[in-house]
């Protein structure tokens, strides 16, 4: 997100409360992601339709729908996220930006035959039995979600965040108040209300970039091209979001934590609402790691290079090495003490937010794990961003690959055992990322002044 | 007995001439190639990057049965990048080493540290891979920066030392992959120097090292002039008495090589005394070192006498390039003096003017504005038979010299000369040693940059008859006995028989 922290520093700059506050506002808005949206979006359309929509059952099946239109999309388009993310980066650093709408329009195009391919023979197979309305619903909203998230990178590339978080909004209030409008139809209305929300967000997006960029050429294939993306962040891509999204995969479809909802899809009620509800509470450290990593740590990590290259003295280089490490040190100790405060409240108040969501108290043991299961996927994606910025893709692809196994293995494991240890596979297999990646990180930063000279 | 059965007698290892270059040191070589039919030659040419040189300057004569080219500059490529820890026993070695090679010189012996080092690099304990990836390879190299530099530049730091050091690995392998030899005879110290340190490592085979010049005070000039070598002082930092720090291990890093070279080398040649001298200075085994001067064709030579005219013709000859080293401006400027005494003298200065074209268009002015345009005489580049017998004085004005054959020539043609004191210049007009000085003085011997004591010399000779019989007398003595072709291949010819009868020896032993 390197531009980002352009704006926070003027923020900061301010040196006043108010400065940070926004400071902090500014990153938690940009950084908690299209994710948190949705969450929050399907959530509030879920909540404000419990009384209204009947039978109270469509409610469920049309959450239901979108988080699996989320899961599969955000897999889906998994491998390019990363991929494309570096390959527009690249490019813009070439200077060659004109390159970047025709390969814009090539990616869209792919995007498109691919999810509408799959999207098309799911149509005709696992959803053959449910109503046409419903299935083309789904179709429309599933290519257009994955579009989305590919468009978001590109529009990233050009670090217009506040016009992304902008057309997010729209775009999202457009879904609530449009699914609102629609609920007396049912699913199908909700559903509608949530294409035509994401249909102008996807205009909206397509809008800044087309308006954005030169235009030279029509179409280009060229990021196809041997070589022009990273391997390994294709892999890194779909390890992350897979990983993301396997636990909650294997709750859904193992018949003691699930049952179906909707046709082919199945949900885990008693898994779900726990761990989305945990999620939201990420939002603080979100913005904390973004201020910190995207000031502070980019500032001694483009300090350190320029001494690098410019020719600064040996105890210059090591002296920012140093101020790097400490800032790093102060980002991820910022967030897991952030983190740490919000899920002491959270504590605090579980069984009274519990009832006031109207959930059982049954939840609460659960809620409390996946607080700390969230913390922990925090705390890994800003040890990943750090990689990144230290360009160690191979060891990005290791840390994702173990995340991936760890929680396959694990929470397959805690299903088998009982209840009791539900969403400690997910905690567990985090903690093992993180540390993970605190030991290579540590080992990386102690041998970085090396491995620049020497290994490069 | 063992089976080593050399196809090779004497394996010449050859730094940038020899045949891709034309010049003294190239034809010196293939001279020497020829002049010994009964020997077989192998030839290692090593050159900066292949695209400096053009096409073979010299047939390769016949004798030559082995012939090698590598370019220390055209990098192959490097070992595939690995992380990895280093020995660290090698590089308490390569530390010992080190510092030896920059504080204390021992002549005469290699410290036993260098000697290990050598051989961890021949044995491949010491690798390429090691030098550019290691852990231990990075913090000495911290190490030596904390320690020593006083450039601040880390990265130039750096990259000065992989520069510096890449080389060696190319010429152990080179070392390694070289055919069997009898001896070896390098011809320059420098990278070829310690290349015939690494073949002689491996295989104790006799070393021999001739120097026409001295390589490390050479490559010191270039590394003084060169404009590549960065200087990243502030104006606070620096201080004009101290050279660049990169310049400075630059120059130590050759220093090391020569006297890598001399320690190793069995035996070593300089043309003339002085330069011997300074190999001893530098670190040279006295006892090991000797002078082989050049030597020119004196028999034909001679027959130019015939041709010269009874009475000494009073023109001053200068033979070479128009170049600035040559300092043709001095001469000009002597010659004012000279016609105002002797007003039908005149200057001619053979040699091609087109490499320094500046120059010579400066000292074309200077003669117009000395007032001496149809004296002075720029005639091109000339046939030496033709001539010399037309000069009644060769002058050479040099502000360097190493040993000029143009002097030896013209004293085998009966030509006189005057000479500033560089180089060999007084061992040639004045003699060396007793024996020597008791021929006589073949001319004048005169201070660099001084015009006027160059035309009072001038003139004391072209004026007073007898004084330049002598002088002529003296140099065509001098030439006949010790700078003749068969002196040099006589010498060359009893140095090539010790070396191999110490390398069958070797093989007996």
């Amino acid at each position: 997100m390197a531009g980002i922290g352009f704006e926070l520093r003027k923020l900061l700059k301010k040196e006043s409360y108010l400065g940070l506050l926004q400071a902090y506002s500014y990153a938690g808005i940009i950084s908690s992601g299209p994710w948190i949206l949705s969450i929050v979006g399907v959530l509030l359309i879920g909540f404000f339709s419990l009384s209204v929509v009947i039978p109270r059952v469509a409610v469920q099946q049309f959450q239901v729908s979108v988080t699996y239109l989320l899961a599969t999309s955000l897999i889906v388009t998994g491998p390019l996220q990363l991929a494309f993310t570096r390959y527009v980066a690249d490019r813009l650093f070439e200077k060659k930006d004109d390159m970047i709408v025709p390969n814009f329009l090539g990616a869209q195009l792919v995007t498109l035959l691919i999810a509408g391919g799959l999207g098309t023979i799911l149509f005709f197979t696992l959803f053959r039995d449910m109503g046409v309305f419903y299935r083309l619903l789904m179709l429309a909203a599933f290519v257009q979600l994955c579009l989305i998230w590919i468009a978001t990178i590109f529009l990233s590339g050009m670090k217009r965040y506040t016009a992304i978080v902008w057309v997010f909004a729209l775009g999202y209030g457009t879904t609530v108040a449009a699914a609102l409008l629609l609920r007396p139809w049912g699913l199908e209305g909700l559903l509608s209300g949530f294409v035509f929300g994401h249909y102008l967000m996807l205009c909206g997006l397509w809008f800044l970039i087309l308006q954005h960029y030169p235009i030279k050429f029509f179409i280009d294939f060229d990021f196809l091209r041997h070589h022009r993306m990273f391997h390994s962040l294709i892999w890194t891509g779909l390890f992350y979001n897979l990983g993301i999204w396997f636990d909650k995969l294997l709750f859904w479809y193992a018949p003691e934590t699930s049952h179906a909802i909707i046709g082919p899809l199945r949900a885990s009620p008693i898994y779900d609402l726990p761990i989305f509800l945990a999620y939201l509470s990420i939002i603080p450290g979100m913005a904390v790691f973004l201020v910190r990593i995207e000031t502070d740590f980019v500032e001694f990590y483009e300090r350190f290079y320029r001494a690098v290259r410019e020719g600064a003295s040996l105890e210059m280089i090591e002296s920012l090495r140093n101020e790097m490490v400490f800032t790093i040190r102060q980002g991820l100790a910022e967030i897991v003490k952030i983190q740490g405060i919000t899920i002491l409240v959270v504590f605090a108040l579980g069984k009274l937010l519990l009832n006031w969501l109207g959930m059982s108290e049954l939840y609460q043991q659960l809620l409390y794990i996946d607080l700390i299961a969230a913390g922990l996927q925090m705390v890994f994606l800003a040890i990943l961003n750090i990689f990144f910025y230290l360009d160690k893709r191979r060891l990005v692809v290791l840390l994702t690959g173990i995340f991936v196994v760890s929680n396959a293995v694990l929470t397959s494991v805690s299903i088998a055992i009982g209840p009791s240890w539900y969403g400690y596979g997910f905690a567990l297999s985090l903690l093992l990322s993180v540390c993970a990646g605190m030991v290579f990180l540590s080992d990386k930063l102690e041998k970085l002044e090396y491995e620049t000279f020497m290994l490069q | 007995m063992s089976q080593y059965s050399p196809k090779i007698d004497v394996l010449l290892l050859l730094e940038g001439t020899f045949p891709f270059v034309s010049g003294g040191v190239s034809s010196w070589v293939n001279q020497i190639i020829c002049g010994f039919p009964e020997l077989k030659f192998g030839v290692i040419f090593l050159g900066s990057r292949r695209q400096d040189y053009g096409e073979m300057k010299y047939a390769i004569p016949s004798n030559v049965v082995h012939m090698e080219t590598h370019y220390l500059h055209d990098t192959p490529a490097p070992p595939p990048i690995r992380e990895h820890k280093g020995d660290p026993e090698v590089f308490k070695t390569v530390a010992a080493a080190h510092s030896y090679c920059q504080y204390s010189h021992t002549p005469g012996k290699m410290e036993d540290a260098y000697t290990a080092m050598l051989d961890q690099l021949i044995d491949g304990r010491l690798s390429l891979d090691t030098f550019l990836h290691s852990k231990e390879s990075w913090d000495y190299t911290c190490e030596q920066y904390r320690a020593r530099s006083t450039d601040p530049s880390f990265v130039d730091y750096f990259w000065t030392v992989r520069a510096m050091h890449v080389p060696i690995w190319m010429l152990k392998d080179i070392a390694a992959n070289a055919p069997p030899a009898r001896i070896y005879h390098t011809i320059s110290t420098g990278y070829a120097g310690l290349l015939g340190t690494l073949l002689k490592r491996r295989t104790g085979q006799p070393l021999l090292l001739t120097e026409h010049g001295i390589y490390t005070k050479e490559r010191k000039i270039d590394l003084f002039q060169s404009e590549w070598i960065k200087d990243n002082r502030n104006i606070f930092q620096r201080e004009s008495t101290q050279i660049s720090y990169f310049r400075h291990i630059w120059i130590r890093f050759f220093e090391v090589l020569g006297l890598s070279c001399y320690h190793s080398a069995d035996y070593i040649v300089a043309l003339y005394e002085i330069n011997r001298q300074r190999q001893i200075h530098d670190g040279a085994p006295p006892d090991r070192t000797r002078n082989i001067p050049n030597g020119v064709d004196f028999d034909k030579l001679s027959l130019l006498r015939e041709e010269r005219p009874v009475a000494t013709p009073k023109v001053l000859g200068l033979i070479g390039r128009v170049v600035p080293i040559k300092d043709i401006k001095t001469f000009i400027r002597a010659m004012r003096t000279v016609i105002n005494q002797i007003p039908e003298a005149e200057a001619w200065i053979a040699g091609p003017d087109d490499e320094a074209p500046e120059y010579a268009e400066e000292c074309r002015n200077l003669v117009t504005s000395l007032g001496l345009t149809d004296r002075v005489k720029f005639l091109g580049f000339q046939n030496i038979d033709e001539l010399l017998p037309k000069i009644g004085l060769l002058v050479l004005s040099s502000i360097s010299e190493a040993l000029p054959l143009a002097l030896l020539e013209g004293f085998a043609a009966g030509v006189p000369a005057i000479s500033t004191d560089v180089g060999s210049c007084r061992q040639l007009i004045e003699g060396f040693g007793a024996e020597d000085q008791a021929l006589g003085a073949a001319g004048r011997v005169v201070g660099v940059a001084d015009p006027q004591a160059l035309a009072a010399a001038a003139i004391s000779l072209l004026d007073d008859e007898t004084r330049w019989k002598s002088a002529q007398t003296a140099g065509i003595a001098r030439v006949e006995r010790y700078y003749t072709h068969e002196h040099m291949f006589s010498a060359y010819r009893a140095l090539y028989q010790e070396a191999l009868a110490q390398s069958r020896q070797q093989e007996a032993s």
